[in-house]
């Protein structure tokens, strides 16, 4: 620590206590916004990330429920403090949810609040929670949108709580321009609330410490956290790397659309630039900056001291450049709803660069996007009902071990399927299928993770929407190792004919229709020449392989009864 | 009698049916065969002959089996297209920020799982019926294989189980010897993945559980009333008999953690306390559990090794701290566990090898912990060894061996405090409604500190909080867990049905308690039913009166519930039934727990005691010189055989009536 001052102010003892603090802190206001929001997705699917900042807007504790939104929410504060410079008062409360200030989409609704200590502005806790509506074209989530007036309500930094008292004509205005007034306000609330819980408890901690004291830890954490990252940057031998790949789509328009990476390590630092991907799209793939940033940050903690917590001072040794005209650096009117699907390639390109840099730590690509599947209508009994999940797929092979099957993908966390008891309970569609993919796994020493299939029947007419991404670039393998089978639908109509749309804006289908989707799986790591025989025919005893798959893919030859004929082996690498 | 078997002693309560005097006692654990130790401990508590009425024990064995897994090879028969649900599993991730995280290893592998032709409709309706020559290679692979026990999950079995009991009967009429779990049985309720891994692990423990259960009414023989006084602590917090242990020992799983909260329970009645934070704290551990109203708070899913499993549970939240956390270095920064030092090699004061620098050796440079009379004087505590420790690593950070000392107990009672803001805060509980009850061996020289960091006002050490868990085992009833998934919309449901399935319930129920020897009188039902707001994923278990159901009232008691757990409530939207369930308790008679005598105590000792950095002049006493109505000043360490209890300055220790201690702070004035 370079300031003796400051060391003595707030000893080793103090610094990790204020350390816990920050995060239990933020963990509190998370758990205070889950207890009380109205939404399904925000208190189930935890589709939200809270913040406590410093009075600079720099990040102090935080705790997301979606990694993608790891590192988000300082833009948020960011952007208050920019409008509003010496015009923050105690007790305000601030919203803003535009697209190319935070990143994402219009549903992410984020508010901030000034913290004052006697009288003084001590920092900012921050709330970005998934909103179901924000006056969008269609309901829930809008596919084919092809700019973002259709996709809901923008809102700047604004002002919708003056020093403790509500602004009831924001209120209104917000009211106005959802189709779900009284849940969206119950978010708002909840999400008010978890700002307040921040400056309740820090209010307690300093009446504690003081606030000299307080600095100086925070002023220690920050120094700790750049020093960790420091040394773990060092460690990485310098280099350029470069990759690139294609989504299927932009949403709209049938076109691939190209992502590059250039990921540069020079001593302490880490460069990324996205020159080389696409322009912006009229489709609905375009993401703000911010989000585009805080996607990188994700990717740099899985590969960077993932081990330890996320607290002030993280991620100040990766610099990001942005070309002006990207997919990345969406400006207005880009459409933004589908912002996170370029992100999983962005992560998947990133993890790979950092593969060759950090052979110990080598991840081969995973299947990529959230594979949506929908089905909704209306009905007398239920009302109108709606069956809506993200799939899972396979993970890349590592160094050290093979990639996970049917996990969900890398921006979501805590989602996961609907049983088939469940669905079909509940809704007019039987789930007639749920199996491991077999061979869709790269090959590779360390195989990559299988996709599945899921197989669902209508019952009763109904809606069905799809959005699957990934088949023009699946996960890739590395060092050798294969690449992984891409995503495949199949639509199969009560009258024979069928068709295998991967993207589909909702459309009637009518009962007996049979809806199978494959999802990918994940890139094979290692020459699939040097798997064991053991290891390739356990793979076919567990389904993962077929046996012409073992031929096929890694030259061993599995008999009838599951035994491996060695004789007839290609020899191991 | 009771034994709370841990993983380094076991304890034994007992208690004198004529008096109600408790006694204890502590031996050795015997991992490889746990019931050795039970044994020998019943011997050292009682030599005589005098006949144990009732017996209970919390065990370890079937956690065990899982931890090291070492229980049955189980053989699992799914719906076909469905055979990788258990495998798949629920394909949420367990550390979002981990690309290379792996799922738990499931307790059956891919190619132990068979699949045959059937299928139910949703509607209970049988959509394919079963095609049991599909069972024939199951049949033929049990048989060359060996496999220890089959599990049968179907789709739907909760909503029609004939094709699970026609596979059973198909597979008992060619396998005789082979035990055959059906999920319908051990989990009547929806969702296939959690239910198949219940079903699973049930069939994985079984044999062990019985095998253990087996060897201890041989040892025990005629000490028991005609072999039937042996009872099993559940996870539910209720007792079963052993031959009720012997059919479901998924029940017993976490029977040894529970002890302490149903202690807990028995504390709030019996000092009138309605809101306690339990907190055991011993070498690696820091568990913490809640009594609501009189109540401990509990659910109807567990994970265990990441596994779900669906049975009614004591919630119990469990954090790396204790008396051998560790205390290290990162990047300048100064961190106490999760790793332990366990007992081998121990904190560095135990002078077994240990060098690095822990909680106890902070103690005990503190002065809190007396290095001569450690554990009741049975083992000496190396003080130069703790300074040593401490001084080391107090260099890195610029500290004296005192400040270091300190700094540990500050950042390790902060880890605690967040846990119970863990299970308190953050589920909109203020810990300041709450009595803080300290036990387990290290919990009652931390709980002042703890009490003042979340201003908690009173902390209870109970008598013997060394052996409390064991203690709260003496305190419970039979009791068992039914339930069915009935799902539908609440304004749907037919009063008749609601009522005729309770009634088929409570039916079994009661059939179950007779059998297990319970008087009709003594018998009594807990209803509850599982409701959540259309469109949400999780429900709320809502208590229901017996008698004639008042559909109204309920739906309100919802409302009531949601506004309480969430601050806010939607009396105007839809609610979906998702389960019924019905708890059948067996009351048993027993003594009220009369307070230990006193004992020559030794005279009140002093020491210095480090407090914020200031050593000051501070008396020790022995509690067993204490009697009820004594009170005690702190600053003050208050000494017995299992624990240590520290009185921080400006706290007062009562013993109040039982017996136990009462720490409250003096108003600030």
């Amino acid at each position: 620590m370079n300031d003796p001052m400051l060391r003595n102010i707030a000893d080793p003892v103090t610094t990790e206590i204020v350390r816990n603090f920050v995060v239990s802190c933020a963990e509190d206001m998370n758990a205070s916004l889950w207890r009380s929001a109205h939404s399904a997705v925000i208190y189930e699917g935890r589709d939200s990330a809270v913040g406590l900042l410093d009075a600079d807007g720099n990040m102090l504790g935080q705790s997301s429920g979606v990694p993608l939104f790891i590192g988000a929410i300082d833009a948020n504060v960011h952007h208050v403090m920019d409008y509003y410079g010496d015009d923050i008062a105690p007790g305000d409360v601030f919203i803003m949810n535009d697209s190319y200030m935070q990143g994402s989409h219009l549903h992410d609704v984020s508010v901030v609040g000034p913290i004052f200590f006697g009288g003084e502005l001590i920092g900012f806790g921050a709330a970005r929670a998934h909103w179901n509506d924000i006056g969008a074209i269609d309901p829930g989530t809008v596919m084919g949108s092809t700019n973002i007036y259709q996709e809901g309500l923008r809102l700047g930094p604004t002002r919708i709580v003056a020093q403790g008292k509500p602004i009831r004509e924001w209120f209104d205005l917000l009211r106005l321009n959802t189709r779900m007034p009284d849940t969206s306000i119950g978010d708002l609330d909840a999400q008010i609330a978890a700002v307040r819980t921040g400056e309740r408890r820090l209010s307690q901690l300093l009446d504690r410490i003081g606030i000299e004291t307080y600095r100086a830890a925070c002023k220690n954490i920050f120094e700790q956290a750049r020093r960790m990252d420091r040394e773990a940057i060092a460690a990485i031998r310098d280099g350029t790397w470069y990759r690139e790949g294609y989504l299927d789509s932009d949403g709209a328009g049938d076109d691939p659309v190209k992502v590059a990476l250039t990921l540069t390590v020079e001593g302490e630092e880490l460069i990324v630039d996205l020159a080389g991907s696409s322009g912006i799209v009229p489709g609905s793939v375009n993401c703000g900056a911010s989000q585009t940033v805080s996607l990188l940050r994700l990717a740099y903690k899985t590969m960077i001291n993932p081990e330890r917590a996320i607290t002030g001072g993280s991620f100040e040794t990766m610099t990001v450049r942005i070309p002006d005209d990207c997919l990345f650096n969406a400006k207005e009117p880009a459409a933004c709803e589908w912002y996170f699907t370029g992100l999983g390639l962005l992560a998947d390109l990133f993890i790979s660069c950092l593969s060759e840099a950090i052979p110990e730590r080598s991840t081969a690509a995973h299947y990529g996007d959230s594979m949506v599947s929908l089905f909704f209508s209306v009905d007398r009994e239920r009302g109108q009902w709606m069956s809506i999940e993200a799939t899972a797929g396979g993970w890349g092979g590592r160094n050290d071990g093979d990639g996970e099957s049917a996990l969900i993908n890398l921006v979501n966390g805590s989602f996961r399927n609907i049983p088939a008891e469940v669905m079909e309970t509940k809704f007019p569609v039987r789930l007639e299928e749920f199996a491991i993919r077999p061979d869709s796994g790269g090959p590779g020493r360390h195989r990559g993770g299988c996709g599945v299939l899921r197989r669902y029947k209508t019952l009763e007419d109904c809606y069905c929407a799809l959005w699957f991404e990934r088949s023009l670039t699946p996960a890739w393998g590395l060092n050798g190792g294969k690449d992984a089978r891409g995503p495949k639908v199949e639509i199969t109509h009560p009258d024979g004919s069928s068709e295998g749309p991967l993207k589909m804006r909702a459309r009637p289908v009518a009962a007996g229709t049979v809806v199978e989707t494959w999802t990918g799986g994940g890139g094979g790591n290692g020459d699939p020449k040097a798997r064991p025989l053991e290891e390739v025919q356990r793979d076919v005893k567990r389904g993962y392989v077929s046996p012409e798959g073992a031929w096929r893919d890694y030259g061993v030859r599995i008999a009838s009864d599951l035994v491996v004929d060695e004789e007839g082996s290609q020899p191991r690498a | 009698m009771s034994a709370d078997i841990g993983g380094t002693f076991t304890d034994i309560v007992y208690q004198d049916c004529s008096t109600g005097a408790c006694g204890a006692a502590k031996v050795l654990s015997t991992p490889d065969d746990p019931a050795l130790a039970v044994l020998r401990g019943i011997e050292a508590a009682i030599p005589t002959e005098a006949a144990i009425d009732f017996f209970v024990h919390g065990t370890t064995v079937g956690l065990n089996a899982l931890l090291t897994r070492r229980g049955a090879k189980v053989a699992l028969l799914t719906t076909e297209n469905f055979r990788d649900i258990y495998t798949i599993q629920g394909n949420d991730r367990g550390e979002i920020f981990s690309i290379r995280w792996n799922k738990p290893e499931p307790l059956t592998p891919l190619e132990h799982t068979f699949t045959a032709r059937e299928r139910m409709a949703a509607t209970g309706e049988a959509v394919t019926p079963l095609e049991t020559s599909d069972l024939d290679r199951l049949v033929k692979a049990v048989k060359e294989e060996g496999f220890e026990a089959i599990a049968i999950a179907f789709l739907f079995s909760f909503k029609n189980p004939a094709h699970e009991l026609e596979a059973a009967d198909y597979l008992r009429a060619r396998l005789p010897d082979i035990p055959i779990g059906l999920s319908h049985r051990v989990s009547p309720e929806w969702r296939e993945f959690e239910r198949t891994s219940t079903a699973v692990m049930d069939s994985y423990l079984a044999p062990v559980v019985r095998g253990y259960l087996e060897t201890l009414i041989g040892g025990l023989g005629d000490r028991l009333p005609e072999g039937r006084g042996l009872h099993v602590m559940q996870s539910n917090g209720g007792v079963m008999t052993a031959e009720s242990a012997s059919e479901t020992p998924l029940q017993t799983l976490l029977s040894g953690p529970v002890g302490g909260a149903i202690g807990g329970r028995a504390l709030s009645a019996a000092t009138g306390r309605p809101n306690l934070i339990c907190i055991d704290m011993g070498g690696t551990s820091f568990d913490a559990s809640l009594i609501i109203d009189g109540l401990p708070s509990g659910s109807n899913q567990a994970k265990l090794e990441g596994l779900p499993v669906q049975m009614s549970v004591v919630d119990i939240h469990v954090i790396g701290a204790g008396g051998g956390s560790i205390a290290w270095e990162e990047a300048g920064a100064m961190r106490v566990g999760p790793q332990s030092a366990g007992s081998m090699p121990g904190p560095a004061c135990y002078g077994l090898g240990g060098t690095e620098p822990t909680v106890s050796d902070a103690n005990l440079v503190l002065g809190r912990l007396d290095g001569a009379n450690f554990s009741g004087g049975t083992m000496a505590l190396d003080r130069n060894a703790a300074v040593t420790a401490l001084t080391t690593i107090g260099e890195t950070f610029g500290l004296t061996t005192e400040a270091m000392a300190q700094g540990v107990v500050d950042v390790v009672n902060a880890k605690m405090a967040d846990a119970i803001r863990t299970i308190t805060v953050q589920r909109g509980i203020d810990p300041r409604d709450f009595s803080l009850v300290a036990f387990g061996g290290a919990g009652p020289a931390q709980a002042g500190a703890l009490a003042e960091e979340l201003q908690i006002r009173e902390v209870i050490v109970p008598v013997h909080p060394g052996a409390f868990s064991a203690w709260g085992m003496l305190q419970t009833d039979v009791r068992r867990d039914y339930k069915e998934t009935l799902y539908s919309f609440w304004d749907l449901v037919e009063l008749a049905v609601l009522e005729a399935a309770f009634a088929g319930l409570e039916e079994n129920g009661r059939r179950h308690l007779l059998d297990e020897g319970i008087a009709e009188d003594a018998i009594a039902f807990e209803r509850a039913i599982d409701f959540r707001y259309y469109g949400q994923e999780y429900v709320l278990t809502i208590p229901v009166p017996n008698g004639t159901i008042d559909m109204d009232a309920v739906r309100k008691s919802f409302d009531a519930a949601y506004d309480r757990q969430y601050g806010h409530s939607s009396p105007e939207n839809r609610v979906e039934m998702a389960n019924i369930r019905l708890a059948a308790l067996g009351r048993l008679a027993r003594p009220d727990s009369a307070p230990p005598a006193p004992e020559a105590a030794r005279p009140t000792r002093e020491r210095d005691v480090i407090f914020a950095g200031r050593p000051l002049k501070t008396p020790v006493l022995d509690r067993n010189g204490l009697e009820i109505g004594d009170t005690v000043a702190g600053p003050a360490i208050i000494e017995e055989s299992t624990a240590t209890t520290l009185v921080p300055p400006g706290w007062n220790a009562a013993v109040i009536e039982g017996g136990h201690l009462s720490m409250t702070k003096e108003a600030e004035s």
